[in-house]
């Protein structure tokens, strides 16, 4: 279990469409502008290796002390980002893939319009329970 | 590219340069500082040789040109490793310096990112990142491992004016004073010498100083001295076009004159001075040198014999600890003296020789474990491979090596690291890799904040300047900076980071990183004291609903503050805390519809209208009225609202707090702008701002709140607390006639800010209140009304109408109209919704005295007709009109029929007494919910009594479905003069405590007599009183007065309304019967069984029918036992009647017949089947005439058990009589019985056929015209 992590779903346009802190640290006041911070920064890189690899699962990408950053592009460039200290890559390309298939889910939605923001909170519990299991 | 026009290249060509140490006297000093300069200072700009031109040949015999070349001079003191502290001290002078130097331009707006990405390198990063990247590099020099710092040559120098200067020459050298360096042994304290004599012009002429001059050629050789004279200009000061000493003075002054009495003179003598020192001694020194120790490393350490040696040799120390410093290495080790070497020829140029050097001594280092040594010689290979312009991948790899070593050195190797990443940063740069430029200066930031805060603003430009742009790290290392910036009160550089970085988040979605972006850059401009500047970005984050309540208080608590230092109130043109729920805006105004109370508005526009439909004149008459009559007079202004003076609009929308904590509200009020009808041109102008800009808006905002002279406004006082909405009402009362046009809202937040909306923002978003007659206009026109003269206007409401109410309930209300005006009004007309709930009475009913008024009178008159036109519309006397302060009452009855939740509707519609007015007519909407709770639940059941004709048994259920009153039941009575009703027992029988409790349930029986007469008489009584009839009282006598009324209002009007709530005519009555059950609550405080006399419950029951479904009915008329003999006679014949009755209006003729024993009637059934099929008429000829049919019809199957001995109906077996309606007859009848027993009479059947009398008119209303009908059982008892 990660002490910190922070799990974000970017939209193709850049804006986070979904928030959670996954972590079981307790919480820093800043904790959650910082986590924002870092994984906005790490947008750049992910924009530039998106396009070098077919994988999906692109690994820890970037880091900021000793918080890495691991993300997952869609198909459709959507862009999961997890923020953990822990290194447990199995682990966050199993949470990826299944959040992927969640996410799929919520894109079928037909009352969904992609890119704007996941209120479900039936994806929220699934989302955390995942976190917990994978991270 | 050439490495040396590189900027790194020029870095390291001016940082790594030969270093001159100068010793000199006070006096020396002295007369420098004439010109407010050192004696350094004096000398430096005459120190750069950008041209020097001087063979240099070093290990090749191969000599080539020195171009460039640049001695350092220090006095001797500072020829040391800086104090980490006054470095400090200097680095932090420097930041604070350009932060000064950077007031310019704070205040504006951050520049747009595109711009910002278009602009070159050099306008993007800050220029005095140089001086402090040169300044951190020079917080390392003079360290001993490092021997290019380590001095070339020594300068001594002395004022003529000194007395024995030969001695204070010696006395300068004395060691004391000199640098650790040379003292301790990390440098060779052999080193160049060189003697100058400075003499000041001012002093005197110079025959002294040549006379010492000479002494000190005797005393210290030909060569190594010099005569410096300046200050030679006499009189006059001499100012410097383009001052050469400008750069090299930091804290200079424009008042001082640097160099004002060095004349030409003085220049070529420093230069020559210089000149020489640099090509005649310094270089020649450096080049012997470099050619001694290069002999000497070739010979001892050059070749494979001592290679093999150095490394057997080096094995013996392999366990020596780690030496972090390279305190190890004398200047006389052979490590050192490839060092020196290697510097050497770095400096002059043969950067061959000194990497071979390097090389050679860094893998010594290495295996020695000397790890700062080893660093600081893997930076120069780094340097040196950069210089040669090869091997890119080794420099970086060297650079990174010296790097990560010096950072394994702890705190210690922390700076070196520093100036070594800055180098390789420069490098990367150079290369244009700025992604890992960026990283590296990332990697050099310390704990230190102040440092890594430039360190970080650097690396921010670098992603800036990478290739794509890297914008989302150029802002976070920005907000980094910035953050670090601030902490340390550099709040200049803070801003300057944060204004950058707002420019790159600017309408970010990423909520965290705005409101930490925009509050912090709020804050520094607050600590400036640029309040304006920093509220706009405070303004940012006040909507911060993410936020932990925590934050919340923190931002709010210091926008207040900086507002409230500001000391004025800010406008703020669509402040976000609260926020308004514009599409919950509601529009309530009132023109021709008037409302009289603002619940009434939430009932739907179509509700209302079709109450109204009938009473408003049709739509072509209105439309000659005012309708057209305006549309002519303002043809623009058609499709506008119409609302009339004095009268207020009022406008509800939602205030919402978004924050967790609560904030105070002050004076909402609306914006509006009223204009005179003529003005059109003013109204236009304000129907465009909302495509203008803000500031435009803002200032058109601010223009019109200024004229509130031809309207008032209401203003309201909140208070939200956390995550509260609030409708808020609003009103806006225009005083003259126009255009009035509603704006925005404004509000006050915490008393300190202003706050506007413009719903012209909007518009598209906006709900249109009331849809009917809008719909079609565009949304802008809602707020847009046209303000009509004033009109009379009718206010009314309906005096103690009840919320809550149980079923039954009656009441007599008041209805009160008042019209302020002193206009009157006329052709007043009203309708309700629900006639069942509310009933309008009669004027005379205004005074009566509730409820006696309902109790029976002995003089009844009949009810006068009220004014009720066909459709429910009341009209009010014509004569009526009401005026000034005169009130109108009048009377209401008011009865809950049914349960549940009631939406109790009232129209009143009244005309304008003054024509001329723009409105004809008006019309006052109420509206009314009210709770109609259960209370007794009655029911009827009516059975046909079994022994007697045209009288019904009635069961009557009632429960109590209140849940806590106890309920009397009064009265039951019959509606209808042909009906008569009594208890079956005496009511004390049957129900002693004469009240139900709640739940409780009861029933009771009551004979219902049918006393119709003929048609003829009774409808000529029913038409005259329709309700008369029957009462019984189920209280005991005389415990109360009078039995209610039922035949009089407003009794019989509801109950009329009753009859037409369950669609069946009044007349349609024949078989049915209608009870009122009256019932009064009893106060469950007061003493049990005296009723509360204000409250009577009615209950009305309709249509309960009396059960036979057929018109005929009729009683066998037997015995119950016979006592017969048998033995006498073996049989026994019994005589009894059976009376018909016809109860319906048309005659009826009937045949009886009865049926034998049961045995042979399944016998029978076949063969009768075939001729029986439906019935035939019979002749009417025999009227009252039994006659017998010869067919037995067997349509029943008896359901006596075989052991029953059968008996014979030995009368006729069918008889047939014509019946008149409502009339009787009666047949005899017969049977013979063979034994005694028990016997069941039912097995006869009644046949009868109904012929209407003659009128056609009653065809349709005629139920059955024909059927038949079953005996009922009816036991007779013989008995022997």
């Amino acid at each position: 279990m990660a002490t910190t992590a922070c799990f974000i779903i970017v939209s193709r346009n850049d804006i986070p469409i979904y928030e959670t802190d996954a972590g079981s640290a307790t919480k820093r006041e800043d904790a959650s502008q910082m986590h924002q911070f870092i994984l906005h920064a790490a947008l750049d890189i992910v924009q530039d290796l998106a396009w070098t690899t077919s994988a999906m699962y692109l690994k820890a990408i970037d880091r900021f002390n000793d918080m890495v950053v691991s993300v997952y592009v869609t198909a459709g460039h959507t862009r999961f980002m997890l923020l953990h200290d822990s290194r447990n890559d199995d682990g966050i390309k199993s949470f990826f893939q299944e959040v992927h298939e969640l996410y799929i889910k919520i894109l079928l939605n037909p009352l969904y319009l992609p890119g704007s923001r996941i209120t479900s909170s039936h994806f929220d519990t699934k989302v955390r329970a995942l976190a917990r299991k994978y991270l | 590219m050439d490495p040396v026009k590189t900027p790194l290249g020029k870095m390291l060509l001016e940082e790594i340069t030969p270093v001159v140490m100068v010793l000199r006297t006070p006096l020396v000093e002295e007369s420098c500082l004439k010109n407010s300069l050192s004696f350094i200072e004096m000398l430096s700009p005459f120190c750069d040789f950008n041209n020097i031109d001087v063979p240099v040949r070093t290990s090749s015999d191969q000599p080539y040109r020195l171009q460039k070349f640049k001695l350092r001079l220090f006095y001797e003191s500072d020829i040391k490793q800086p104090n980490i502290m006054v470095a400090k001290e200097r680095l932090k002078q420097v930041i604070t310096e350009a932060g000064e130097k950077d007031r310019s331009d704070l205040s504006t707006d951050p520049p747009d990112i595109s711009n910002v990405l278009e602009s070159s390198k050099s306008e993007i990063s800050p220029s005095w990142f140089e001086i402090f990247n040169k300044e951190l590099v020079r917080t390392v020099s003079f360290s001993e491992h490092e021997a290019f710092d380590h001095p070339v040559a020594c300068v001594s120098v002395v004022s003529s004016k000194d007395e024995q200067p030969i001695n204070k020459f010696v006395d300068l050298f004395n060691t004391n004073k000199l640098p650790s360096l040379l003292n301790d042994g990390a440098m060779d304290p052999k080193i160049l010498k060189h003697y100058v004599l400075v003499h000041d012009n001012k002093d005197g002429p110079s025959e002294k100083a040549t006379k010492i001059l000479t002494e000190m050629k005797n005393t210290f050789g030909f060569n190594g001295c010099h005569l410096l004279c300046i200050n030679s200009s006499q009189d006059e000061q001499i100012e410097h076009q383009d001052n050469p000493w400008a750069p090299y003075k930091f804290d200079s002054l424009p008042s001082q004159h640097l160099g004002r009495y060095l004349n030409i003179d003085d220049f070529n003598e420093i230069k020559d001075l210089i000149q020489e020192l640099s090509s005649k001694h310094i270089i020649p020194y450096m080049e012997q040198k470099v050619r001694v120790l290069n002999q000497q490393v070739s010979a001892t350490r050059k070749g494979f014999r001592n290679q093999i040696k150095n490394l057997w040799w080096r094995k013996g120390k392999e366990d020596t600890p780690d030496s972090s410093n390279g305190s190890m290495y004398t200047y006389s080790s052979v490590e050192s003296q490839i060092r020196v070497l290697g510097d050497y020829a770095f400096m002059l140029g043969d950067y061959e020789l000194a990497l071979s050097n390097y090389r050679l001594v860094s893998t010594d280092y290495k295996i020695d474990k000397a790890w700062k040594c080893y660093a600081g010689v893997q930076e120069m290979m780094g340097l040196t491979y950069f210089m040669l312009d090869q091997s890119r991948k080794e420099a970086e790899y060297c650079m990174e090596n010296a790097f990560n070593t010096y950072l394994k050195l702890g705190s210690s190797g922390r700076q070196n690291a520093t100036r070594c990443g800055l180098w390789w940063i420069e490098m990367l740069k150079t290369k244009d890799q700025f992604k890992e430029a960026a990283s590296v200066y990332f990697r050099i930031c310390s704990e230190e904040l102040l440092h890594s805060a430039v360190m970080l603003e650097q690396a921010s430009y670098c992603y800036l300047l990478s290739q794509p742009p890297m914008l989302h790290k150029y802002g976070f290392h920005l907000v980094l900076s910035g953050d670090r910036y601030k902490k340390c009160d550099q709040i200049k550089h803070a801003i300057r980071t944060y204004r950058n970085a707002v420019s790159v988040y600017k309408g970010t979605p990423w909520s965290y990183i705005k409101d930490h972006v925009h509050f912090h850059i709020g804050q520094c401009y607050g600590f400036l004291g640029m309040y304006d500047v920093g509220v706009t970005h405070m303004l940012e984050v006040l909507a911060c609903s993410h936020q932990s309540k925590a934050t919340q208080e923190l931002f709010l608590r210091d926008f207040l503050q900086i507002v409230q230092k500001a000391g004025k109130t800010f406008e703020v043109l669509r402040l976000q805390l609260p926020v308004i729920n514009i599409s919950s805006l509601k529009i309530d105004f009132e023109d021709h519809r008037t409302y009289a109370s603002p619940g009434s508005t939430s009932v739907k526009e179509s509700v209302w209208c079709s109450l109204e439909e009938e009473m408003i004149p049709s739509l072509p008459t209105a439309r000659t009225n005012w309708l057209e009559l305006q549309s002519k007079l303002l043809p623009k202004y058609k499709e506008s609202n119409i609302c009339v003076a004095g009268e207020a609009i009022k406008i509800a929308i939602e205030f919402k707090n978004p924050l967790e904590i609560p904030i105070s509200i002050s004076s909402v009020s609306l914006i509006c702008e009223l204009s005179a009808t003529s003005d059109e041109t003013n109204s236009d102008v304000s129907c465009s701002t909302s495509g203008i800009g803000n500031n435009e808006e803002h200032k058109n905002l601010r223009e019109i709140i200024s004229d509130t002279s031809s309207f008032s406004l209401s203003e309201v006082n909140i208070s939200l607390g956390g995550g509260e909405a609030y409708l808020v009402q609003l009103t806006v009362t225009p005083k003259v006639e126009g255009i009035l046009n509603i704006v925005g809202v404004r509000w006050n937040l915490s008393g300190s800010v202003v706050g506007f909306y413009s719903f012209g923002a909007n518009y598209g978003k906006k709900k249109i209140a009331k849809g009917r007659r809008k719909a079609k206009q565009s949304p802008g026109n809602c707020l847009k009304f046209m303000v009509i003269k004033s009109l009379p206007k009718l206010e009314g409401f309906i005096r103690a109408l009840p919320e809550k109410a149980y079923a039954g309930h009656l009441q007599h209300l008041v209805l009160e109209l008042r019209n302020q005006s002193e206009f009157s009004v006329k052709n007043l007309k009203m309708k309700t919704s629900h006639p069942r709930f509310l009933n309008i009475g009669k004027q005379e009913d205004l005074d009566l005295e509730f409820p006696a008024c309902l109790e029976k009178k002995t003089n009844v008159s009949p009810p006068a007709n009220p004014k009720i036109a066909s459709n429910g519309v009341f009209l009010f006397p014509e004569d009526l009109s009401v005026q000034g302060e005169n009130l109108l009452l009048w009377p209401l009855w008011f009865r809950a029929a049914v349960p549940g939740n009631i939406s109790l509707q009232v129209v009143i519609y009244y005309e304008m007494g003054d024509l001329s007015s723009g409105m004809r007519y008006r019309t006052l909407r109420m509206h009314y919910n009210l709770q109609v709770l259960p209370s007794l639940d009655v029911s009827f059941k009516i059975s046909p009594y079994p022994s007697r004709l045209q009288e019904f048994l009635v069961h009557m259920d009632i429960v109590n479905k209140t849940d806590s009153e106890s309920i009397q039941v009064n009265q039951l009575s019959t509606i209808g003069s042909h009906w008569e009703i009594s208890l079956l027992q005496p009511i004390d029988a049957i129900f002693p405590s004469q009240s139900l409790i709640a739940g409780q349930a009861f029933s009771c029986f009551f004979v219902l007599k049918s006393c119709r007469k003929s048609s003829s008489t009774e409808e000529s009584t029913s038409s005259l009183f329709p309700h008369i009839g029957s009462n019984v009282s189920l209280v005991p006598d005389g415990s109360k007065g009078a039995p209610f009324d039922t035949s009089n209002s407003p009794l019989a009007d509801f109950h009329d309304c009753e009859r037409l709530q369950h669609g069946i005519s009044n007349q349609e009555a024949e078989n049915s019967v209608d009870f009122i059950l009256i019932s009064r609550p009893l106060k469950n405080n007061a003493e049990p069984g005296v009723s509360d006399a204000h409250h009577v419950f009615s209950h009305h029951a309709c249509h309960c029918s009396t059960a036979s479904t057929s018109p005929i009915s009729w009683v066998v008329d037997a015995p119950r036992t016979r006592h017969h003999d048998f033995s006498t006679t073996s049989f026994c014949e019994i005589n009894f009647r059976m009376t018909i009755y016809n109860s319906s209006n048309a005659r009826a003729s009937i045949v009886m017949k009865t049926l034998d024993s049961t045995s042979i009637s399944d016998q029978l059934r076949d063969e009768t089947s075939g001729n029986q099929v439906g019935w035939h008429d019979v002749s009417l000829a025999k009227d009252n005439k039994m006659e017998s049919d010869a067919p037995r019809n067997h349509v029943r199957k008896s359901l006596l058990p075989e052991s029953v001995s059968a008996f014979i109906w030995s009368g006729s077996s069918s008889t047939r009589v014509q019946l008149k309606p409502l009339s009787t007859t009666e047949i005899p009848l017969q049977i013979c019985v063979f034994s005694p027993g028990i016997y069941d009479l039912s097995n006869y059947a009644l046949n009868w056929n109904l012929q209407p009398v003659d009128d056609h008119e009653k065809v349709g209303e005629r139920i059955e015209s024909s059927g038949t009908s079953l005996g009922y059982p009816c036991y007779l008892t013989v008995l022997p």
